[in-house]
């Protein structure tokens, strides 16, 4: 079959005109595609609130109130908590129980509170890194997806081009054509990814970075509590 | 429950602007690369006119005529006055006789006659040629215009005879390709050689029959030609079913390196 000179080539007929295989290959990206901008709308809110509810909660904290009615507030609005919020809650209900039982050591009393308080931050470490681990597969992987994809219609157009005697680029072109789709895919799901993970990935590390070092200003106040 | 969680809201909106980026995406890749292939009328046959005879010309001339016309009134008046002049001259001369004051006024009257005679003539062969001239440019101008549309003409009938043309090679192009196809050369062919065919078609691009013309002196490739014309049937025969004049006896040449 000659493609004709004069065929007319807009995106929907190479799509349509492509083969099985890339067509699937083609579905798969654009799914890929579509929960990863997805999970890049959610990650922008659920990050951004994050690190809004923490600079609450830091405002707060140093602007010097009692530890105690922090504590109940915290307490009481537990589901629309911050996690620094909870890491405070968490170290201060174990640093009170443990005070409760006259006696203890002060090395023990600390290391209970510190254990309580980095059992707390894993947890909401794992809650801010959600998605992360999807978005960083759809950007390294896809590329090889489209990459296939159009190696795999390229093959086609090759093939068909074997039982011709004469070949003219007209015979391959279209094929090509339609094989590339496939890799302009692939590169439209993994830009946005790679760049969204990255950007995603250093504001959950800064966010860790201030959560490591309220700890440890948590556990010094604390500690003079104790004395 | 917690915080870290997104929210209903928030899970709608998310997906609610993946979707729009995506629909973005594929409005540009439809209508924002123009993928190619405009093409349309590809060749176009020009003819080159070193000297154009008449299309600037019928612009430039139909004002002359009428800046013609007006100057050429009054030559003619200048000329009529002076020979009115010798008529005092006579009248100054008499008063020798009364018979021939008499003759001459007669004589006077009589030339006056003519003169103004000579001078109604004079007046007709004037606006009689101006009524020529003007018939003339009349003329020059019909003529011109049915040149130009015997032109026009002319060049539209060229320019569709050169798109059949092109059309006709287009298919002669992609017969004599699709009948390539379908050659299985002969094993150990030497040289070059050329081979000739009459082909007879049918409107649905069947062969009906087969001839050889001009053999290429081996047989087997003969052969392997005559096999593959049939082979290729049907050929490819342009839609417009009035080009097929030109396709009811091909002539097919083929070579075996080409």
């Amino acid at each position: 079959m000659i493609p004709s000179l004069s065929q007319n080539m807009s995106v929907i007929s190479l799509i349509t005109g492509a083969s099985v295989l890339v067509q699937i290959v083609l579905l798969l990206l654009l799914l890929a595609s579509m929960f990863s901008w997805y999970y890049i709308f959610l990650k922008i809110f659920m990050l951004k609130r994050a690190t809004r509810l923490a600079n609450e909660f830091e405002k707060d904290f140093w602007s010097g109130g009692d530890l105690n009615e922090l504590y109940q507030r915290a307490v009481n609005s537990r589901a629309s908590a911050g996690s620094l919020e909870r890491i405070f809650e968490a170290g201060f209900r174990e640093f009170s129980k443990h005070k409760k039982q006259s006696g203890t050591d002060v090395g023990v009393l600390m290391d209970g509170t510190r254990r309580a308080m980095r059992a707390t931050y894993q947890r909401e470490m794992d809650m801010l890194e959600s998605y992360l681990p999807f978005l960083a597969s759809v950007g390294s992987v896809s590329p090889y997806v489209g990459l296939f994809g159009t190696v795999w219609g390229i093959m086609n157009a090759f093939r068909g081009l074997a039982n011709v005697a004469q070949a003219t680029l007209a015979h391959v072109a279209p094929g090509i054509a339609e094989a590339l789709i496939a890799t302009a895919m692939g590169l439209f799901a993994a830009i946005p990814a790679v760049v969204a993970y990255n950007h995603f990935a250093g504001d959950v590390n800064r966010l860790a970075t201030r959560f490591d070092s309220f700890m440890e200003e948590f556990s010094n106040i604390l500690q003079r509590q104790v004395h | 429950m917690s915080y870290a969680y997104a929210t209903q809201d928030e899970k709608t909106i998310s997906g609610a602007m993946a979707l729009v980026m995506h629909l973005l995406f594929l409005l540009l890749l439809v209508f924002g690369v123009s993928w190619q292939h405009k093409q349309s009328d590809s060749a176009v046959i020009v003819d080159l006119w070193n000297n154009l005879p008449a299309l600037p010309q019928p612009k430039a001339e139909p004002p002359p005529p009428e800046a013609k016309a007006p100057p050429e009134p009054p030559k003619p008046v200048p000329k009529a006055e002076p020979k009115p002049k010798p008529e005092p001259k006579p009248v100054i001369k008499p008063d020798i006789a009364l018979k021939e004051k008499l003759e001459k006024e007669r004589k006077l009257k009589v030339e006056q006659e003519k003169l103004e005679e000579k001078k109604r003539e004079q007046e007709k062969a004037r606006v009689a040629l101006k009524e020529k001239r003007a018939k003339e440019v009349e003329a020059k101008q019909l003529a011109k215009e049915q040149d130009d549309a015997l032109r026009k003409i002319n060049e539209m009938q060229a320019a569709q005879a050169a798109a059949r043309g092109k059309q006709i090679d287009e298919y002669r192009r992609r017969i004599s390709e699709k009948v390539k196809r379908f050659i299985v050369l002969p094993p150990n062919l030497q040289g070059n050689p050329e081979v000739e065919f009459d082909v007879v078609l049918l409107p649905g691009g069947e062969v009906l029959g087969v001839k050889l013309r001009k053999s290429s002196a081996v047989t087997a490739y003969d052969n392997a030609v005559e096999r593959a014309i049939l082979k290729a049937q049907p050929l490819p025969l342009p839609p417009d079913p009035a080009l097929f004049n030109d396709f009811r006896e091909l002539k097919l040449k083929f070579r075996p390196k080409e």
